[in-house]
């Protein structure tokens, strides 16, 4: 379907000179490592326009390539401050000073409280047990039975976030990491309706319609409390395009 | 049973296994900023950078709101010609009216074969460079 062959096709000409900031030298890049999948872009496009527009194909491509060139120009320069002071790992406040010295200086704070709510998350997860707003959760972080493990490199942190969220027990429904407290204080989630589409991806993996009956594989995942929100979750598409 | 399994990737608003609560595979981004940062070694092996694992996280969200922001500007271009299709020259047209997105004149330019051009009714040449010297 839209999953790009024919992005392959001028996906070659355009690596040499979109990729900029990488290796030309490299051994040709496969598409699907190359860019973000088509169907997450779409998915975040549709959030912000209005119901009844519609993307071509072309734009969809369009995009998802400019995606990748904002992670390679974002991350050129964070690269480079590393470069001059000598470390070698790129860390988040890398990529968030490189973000305010190229103009994105809007995403910095609500990126830093994103970034914030995923520390504070780690450290529950991993710190005084997982059972902080619960008991009873299984210790899913030890065993990757629902995370992707092959294909995570640092399997640790995506795996708290595979087990906790995708493997279908999400307890809490007001969990700090995903919800920044001050409701509508950023404007810059209003506007981008980012804050309400980033619950909505939590509403579709804890709410219980979604599994049928609640995610039940850890025997506690029913959170009834949940239903309230998760609706109002699926009604993300009204907002966020004005 | 009923529960999406970890690969099937079917939870409802986009939020699968494969990302997490995060909207965007954060292996996929972080292979994407390897190849940025790996200083012309190209592989992901030795020699090149590491990369903080919290880095990809801040990128999955700031994808987000780029994507956001880009489309909403390419909304605008849509409306503009009366259309309510999103081409890729609209995303062309927000990328040269928004110096934020400066970055990205070279991918937004038509590539000749595929020209972008043929539904913004012409206004602006395919293949031509943009001319925008009072922004720079």
């Amino acid at each position: 379907m839209d999953m790009g062959f024919h992005g392959a096709a001028n996906g070659t000409a355009s690596a040499a000179a979109g990729n900029g900031g990488g290796g030309a030298q490299a051994p040709p890049v496969r598409e699907q490592d190359r860019l973000m999948p088509i169907a997450n872009v779409i998915r975040i496009m549709r959030r912000v326009l209005p119901p009844h527009a519609k993307i071509s194909d072309d734009a969809k491509e369009t995009i998802q390539e400019c995606v990748s060139e904002y992670i390679s120009f974002i991350t050129g320069e964070a690269n480079e401050r590393c470069q001059r002071e000598q470390r070698k790992t790129i860390t988040a406040e890398d990529v968030l000073w490189a973000m305010s010295r190229l103009g994105f200086d809007d995403y910095v704070e609500p990126l830093s409280i994103y970034l914030h709510r995923f520390r504070e998350f780690e450290g529950e997860a991993r710190g005084a047990g997982v059972g902080h707003h619960h008991h009873g959760m299984p210790p899913m972080m030890l065993k990757p039975r629902g995370a992707p493990g092959p294909m995570v490199p640092h399997g640790d942190m995506q795996m708290h976030a595979a087990g906790m969220y995708g493997g279908g027990a999400m307890p809490h429904p007001h969990h700090p990491f995903h919800m920044p407290p001050h409701h509508g204080q950023y404007p810059q989630y209003e506007m981008y309706g980012g804050e309400h589409g980033m619950a909505a991806y939590y509403g579709g993996a804890y709410a219980p319609g979604n599994s049928g009956d609640g995610g039940g594989s850890s025997g506690n995942g029913h959170g009834g409390e949940s239903t309230p929100p998760a609706a109002n979750f699926e009604n993300h598409q009204t907002f966020g395009y004005k | 049973m009923r529960i999406a399994r970890p690969y099937s990737g079917v939870s409802r608003s986009g939020a699968t296994a494969r990302t997490g609560p995060h909207a965007l595979p954060l292996a996929r981004i972080k292979k994407i900023m390897k190849r940025s940062a790996g200083d012309g070694s190209g592989g992901d092996g030795a020699g090149a950078r590491m990369i903080s694992g919290e880095a990809p996280v801040v990128f999955s969200r700031a994808c987000e709101l780029f994507v956001a922001e880009l489309t909403q500007a390419a909304w605008a271009a849509t409306l503009e010609g009366r259309r309510r299709t999103v081409h890729a020259e609209d995303v062309a047209a927000a990328v040269r009216d928004t110096d934020l997105f400066d970055f990205l004149v070279d991918v937004v330019k038509p590539r000749g074969d595929d020209g972008g051009g043929v539904d913004a009714g012409g206004r602006l040449p395919p293949a031509a460079p943009v001319h925008r010297g009072a922004l720079d």
